[in-house]
Parts: structure tokens; sequence; C-alpha cells
């Protein structure tokens, strides 16, 4: 294990046998023998990776795809069938909540039987015990039996337990929803700062909100491998993507799978003007090809990773960043100015829209973001064919690479088009003088004397 | 080592799940926590009837013969039945969160210690009325053989607890087994009255050297013969060892067989 490490996770496989019909008994155990047959299934098909300490990493994927599995690896709770997982010090699992809570005992008793299945003795339970009762906000319901309680201070009990164990390696299962909006927003600042303290943290979650705002890391799993590992919200919009097409592909082939069937009755029923709906056919196909075209391939004014969504009733048919002397660059300096060219079509008239940019450094950090509408607080209606730009007269950025977002959207926010990545740019600056993000106009005096910025 | 250290740490763990059992065992009924008195104290009286009135035995004060006999074994039958579906009763736990699962077969043979403690306050209560008293030099023995009781016991209750998470009927089978076991034990009856023939087989049952140990300090007020208590006590370790083993390769599957 190296240094740093707290998790090391080397190759690991895991499989379950699926029963078709399982029988736990003798008598089933010999009389239904051929219903002991049973099919393995593999849930981990070789994962690798390994995270540092004070590190929070989001494991991401759809249903099935093995992140609760991976989870349950890491706490002992079942064991892999290939491969070694290596963790130092104590684990604390938020994987279920209240575990052994009695609903006859008090909730000061409780705490202490839920704390004492994480592992902690008397004495440092004792020791944490003003902090769980502060945290959970339940202070005048502590001796009360917790059959009496609801379920949302039941869980925040619960909650409270689990987060104040001080361990070494945290691990949350899709289980923020816990309580009133305040108090979620009080678990979200109590996580930040337990990893601040050094814990590392792995979390389960289907809110990429949550990933982005905790996690340094993101990884996707998809059919027990790892599809991508980085800066949680470029994973995340991948993974979002690729979740959206999967679902039109879906879409499509149900509505294929109706159009075939209609197809077939209208044979069966009526023979007249076959030729006629042959022809509507091959439109249609065509018209669907198409659509699945625009889909896949990105148009060539797009940055190669990005990323593309939306229902296109308007649609970006060109992008283009401009310098001062307008011309079409990547590399920018501090202080320049910045044109932003959007054309687009719109295939529906008299569409309300609204055009939306956003910008993003390469380690995942929203730098800046502005809309049409938020400035104009009213609607524009798209014209057929028409043109956006947003002209930034200073810009503010320091150097690095950066992501340009664009978006298309109807009033409710609902996406017409939007290309996240869309450009990839550069900002350079002669000479370094200022650090972070942005360059803010400052002056220093020392000793009275106001010092002169020199810019060579 | 390892698991020592670490069952160590989750010592408070075994400790309120001793508390929860003993405080929810009887939790809700009318005479609560009397029944840990009443239920061998019935037991006693329909053996005493029995073997006293209808199939005399003519072993002198035979209920104090009995009681010393029956309350260790009261102990230790539950400790099986009981213990064989500790894992299973708590299979929300054992699926959700890591603990040493060993805590559970732990508490449980705990918790039935406890009970047989408290029971033990009849067996005096009985032995100063009866006249009988105690021999105190005796008496220092018998913490000695309930340690060893609770070795064998754990033993069992381990390897039984991990065998009926993948096979079930043990639950019920167990049930049967210790029925017997406790006629095959001199409880009822002393050593004496076994056939010759068949002591040697007799003598393996790891139950026996402790019955007879226990009878040897309360009933004959006499310091047990060592040999008798060493042998029970390389049975108990041996059992105990051999149950830690299974249970530790077993427990791996445990969250996916429940």
């Amino acid at each position: 294990m190296q240094q740093d490490n707290v998790i090391e996770v080397r190759n690991v496989k895991k499989k379950f046998k699926v029963y078709f019909d399982k029988g736990s008994s003798l008598k089933e155990k010999i009389l239904f023998q051929n219903r002991n047959r049973y099919e393995d299934r593999w849930v981990l098909n070789g994962i690798t990776f390994s995270v540092k300490k004070g590190e929070a990493i989001g494991l991401i994927g759809k249903n099935g795809c093995g992140k609760s599995t991976t989870l349950k690896l890491i706490t002992r709770i079942m064991y892999p069938n290939e491969g070694e997982i290596e963790i130092k010090g104590r684990v604390s699992s938020l994987l279920e909540l209240g575990a052994g809570f009695h609903p006859d005992m008090s909730g000061r008793e409780n705490i202490y039987t839920n704390a004492s299945i994480f592992g902690l003795t008397r004495k440092e339970i004792d020791m944490r015990m003003h902090d769980i009762v502060t945290f959970s906000e339940l202070e005048d319901f502590l001796d009360n039996p917790v059959r009496t309680y609801s379920s949302g201070m039941y869980m925040r009990l619960a909650f409270s337990v689990a987060i104040n164990v001080d361990a070494d390696v945290l691990l949350i299962d899709e289980i923020l929803a816990v309580g009133d909006v305040s108090f979620q927003a009080k678990c979200f600042e109590k996580l930040k700062e337990i990893k601040a303290n050094g814990t590392t943290i792995v979390i389960v979650s289907h809110s990429m909100g949550q990933i982005e705002q905790i996690c340094d890391r993101a990884i996707w799993l998809e059919d027990g491998l790892i599809k991508e590992e980085g800066i949680p919200k470029f994973v995340g919009e991948h993974y979002l993507a690729t979740m959206e097409n999967q679902r039109l592909e879906k879409k499509e082939e149900e509505y294929q799978k109706i159009f075939k069937e209609k197809k077939l009755e209208e044979i069966n029923n009526i023979e007249v003007s076959e030729f006629e709906s042959k022809l509507n056919d091959d439109e249609e196909e065509a018209e669907i090809k198409i659509e699945k075209k625009k889909k896949i391939l990105l148009p060539a004014f797009c940055n190669s990773r990005a990323v593309r969504s939306g229902n296109r009733i308007v649609e970006f048919t060109e992008v283009q960043m401009l310098n001062s002397k307008g011309k079409e660059t990547m590399v920018f300096s501090t202080g320049e100015q910045m044109l932003i060219k959007m054309q687009y079509v719109c295939h529906q008239i008299g569409t309300s829209c609204n055009f939306t940019i956003g910008i993003t450094r390469d380690d995942g950090v929203y730098c800046y973001g502005s809309s049409v509408l938020l400035d104009s607080k009213e609607v524009i209606i798209a014209k057929e064919i028409g043109e956006a730009t947003i002209t930034i007269e200073y810009n503010r950025l320091l150097p690095g690479k950066y992501f340009l977002d664009i978006g298309a959207q109807a009033e409710d926010y609902l996406p017409y088009d939007t290309i996240c990545s869309v450009k990839e740019f550069q900002v350079t600056v002669p000479v370094i003088n200022e650090f972070g993000i942005l360059s803010i106009e400052h002056k220093w005096k020392v000793d009275g004397n106001a010092i002169k910025q020199k810019n060579s | 080592m390892k698991l020592i250290k670490e069952l160590y740490a989750y010592r408070e763990m075994i400790f309120s799940l001793v508390k929860k059992d003993l405080r929810g065992r009887y939790k809700g009924s009318v005479l609560g926590f009397l029944w840990t008195f009443i239920n061998p104290l019935c037991q006693i009286i329909i053996y005493t009837l029995v073997f006293s009135v209808i199939m005399r035995s003519g072993i002198e004060k035979f209920y104090l013969f009995l009681i010393v006999g029956l309350i260790p074994w009261i102990f230790f039958s539950s400790s099986i039945n009981g213990g064989a579906i500790s894992i299973l009763t708590q299979q929300d736990l054992v699926k959700k969160i890591y603990f040493p699962r060993e805590v559970l077969p732990i508490s449980y043979v705990t918790s039935s210690f406890v009970n047989m403690l408290f029971s033990f306050i009849i067996v005096f209560i009985v032995l100063f009325i009866s006249g009988v008293g105690v021999n105190p030099s005796a008496l220092v023995f018998l913490p000695i053989v309930m340690i060893v009781e609770y070795i064998l016991a754990l033993g069992i209750a381990l390897i039984a607890s991990a065998c009926t998470v993948f096979f079930r009927d043990l639950e019920h089978i167990l049930s049967i087994i210790t029925m017997a076991w406790m006629y095959l034990t001199p409880i009822m009856y002393s050593v004496d009255m076994v056939p010759e023939k068949i002591i040697q087989i007799f003598n393996l049952n790891p139950m026996t050297p402790v019955i007879i140990a226990y009878r040897d300090i309360l009933y004959y007020k006499k310091i047990p013969q060592i040999e008798t208590l060493l042998q029970a006590t390389i049975i108990g370790i041996t059992i105990l060892i051999i149950g830690t083993l299974v249970f530790s390769r077993l427990q791996r599957n445990f969250a996916e067989e429940l």
C-alpha cells in the first residue's frame, strides 16, 4: 500500500449467485434439486482505484452498475471473489441509518446502542454525546422513547450519531435526503468540515450536484468496470449525456416497434395504396436517421470533448470566440476583449428563447455564467435564423485552461440545445502578478507609499 | 489475535446487546423479570414430582440433586438453540453494517449466562432452606466450572449460528438434538446408574464432566476432581477454537446468503 493512500482497491471482481428459485430448507434442497440451479452474475469485473487521505470521491453510474456493491466491499460487509481491498483506519458507513435502534428505548439509550455498533466504547460515546445531541437538535426529546419520534426526527438522530463517529473513512450511500432543507444543508456543511479535518469520504449518489459540491474526483462505473475517472463536473457531464442518449435510443426503439406493428396491421387490413405507405415509411426512417446522426455526431464547431443535449427546437449552427481584433482564436490574455458569437436556427416559429453561457476552468471550478433572460427580465422570441453574441469587455480570467458552455432554453429553462465544453480556450498573461481565478483591481500601499505595477 | 483485539474494541456493542436482550426478553409481560425464576422453578417441580414420587430414583434430596444440574443445563441448551439463530434474527444489521460478526453469538451466550447467574440465586436459596448449606472451599471452584461451561457453549453456538445461516433446518434439528442431549447427560440421574458397557461412550459427552463438577461442588459439597475439570477445560477450549475457525470461514458469505 502506498504511503498516503487510505483505500486501495486492486482488480476487484465480485459475482453473485442468482438462484432461479431458491429453497434453503432440507426438504426443498432434497426434493427440488433442480430448483437449486443458479447463474453467476458478475457485478464487478475488475476495478482498481485508490483514495488518498482527506480525499472525497463520488461513485456514479446507473442502477445495477456496481456502485453499492463497491461500497459494501469496502466496509467488509461482503468480500470480493478476486482482487484485494486494503483500508487504513476506522471505517464508518452511512449505508444504513439507525442500525439497531430499539423503538421502546429512549433517544439517549439508542445513541449508546447505535454508536456501539460503530465500534465506539462507552467513554468515547460519552465524549461525543454533547456533539451528537446538539447536532440532532433533539435536546427536548432525548428521554422520550424513539417510537414517539417523527420519521424526520428519527433520521436526524441516526445521522447525527453516524456522522459524529470520527471515522478515518466515511462511506455514504444515497442518504443525504435526511430531514428538512435546513437540516440537509447542515449535514452538507458537516460533511465538508469532516473532509477538511482529513477524513476520507466515498459517496454513492445519483445527484451530480451533491457529488460536484463535495467530491474531488468522480468515478463512473458501468457494467462493473470503471468507464471514466476524473473531475466531477466533466465526468458527470459525460455520464448524464450518455444516459440521455440511451434514454432517447430506447424511446426510438419503442416508437419503431409500435410503428412496425401498426404497419403490419395496416398491411393486413388494407391492401390499397401500398406504394404510398412504403414511400411514407422511407421518409420517416430517413428522418429518424438524421435525428440520430444529429445526436451522436458533433458538428465541426464543437470541441472534441463537448457534450450536447436538448430537444433542438432551437439549434446552434456555429459558435465562434473572437478577440478584440475580430479574429477567431482560442488564446486570450487577461484584460483583453472577448466576443462570443452563436448562430442558431429555430425550427418552430414564435418560440421564446433564452441564451446562456458559462465558463469552467479545467479543474471543474465554475468561474462565470450569464444569461439573456436574467439581464433583460423579458422573453425574446427567436427568429428563424439568427445570431446571439455576448461581448466581454474586460476578460478578468487569470491564466489557465477554460471551457465554454452555451445553451438555448425556453423561459422555463427547458433546454433546447445545451453544449457543454463547446470550446476550449487558453488565457495567458505576459507577466504573472496575480493568483487565483479572477483578476481584481487592486492597489498596494506600504508605509504610505503607493506601489506601482510594473509590467515588465 | 486480531479478532480478540477487534472484539475488545467492540466490547460496548456486546454490553449493549446483552443489556437489550435481558431487558427485552420479558418486556411487556406482567411478571417481567420474575419469569427468569419461574420457568426453571416449574421445571424443577415437574421433574421432582416425576422422579421422586412416581419413578422413584432413590436419590436423597432429589430436588437439590436435580437443580444443581438443571440450571446449568438450561443455560447450555438455550445458548445453542438461541445462539443458532442469533445471526438470522439480526440479519438487517449484518446486511447493512460492518462489525465483527462474532459479536452476535457472543452476546447471546453472554446474556444466557447472566440469566443463569440470576437463576443461581434460587439454587442458593434452596441450598440454605434445605439445610444443606455450602462448603466455601469447594465454592471457589464454582466460577471456574461456570467459565468452562461458557467456553463450551460459546464454541458450539459459534458453529451453530454460522451453519444455520446456510442451512435453516438446523434450527429445528438442534432443538431435537438438545432434547436428546439432556437425557444423555447425567442431570436427572447419576453417572453411577450408567451401565458399565457404555460408560466409555458416555464420557465422550463434553457436558458430563461439567455437570459432575457442578454437582460435586454444590450437592456433595466437595472439591471437584481436578481430572474431571481439566478434561472439561480441554474439550471446551478445543471446541471454541474449532468454532472460531468455522465461523470466520463462513462469515464471509453471510451478507449474500441472508
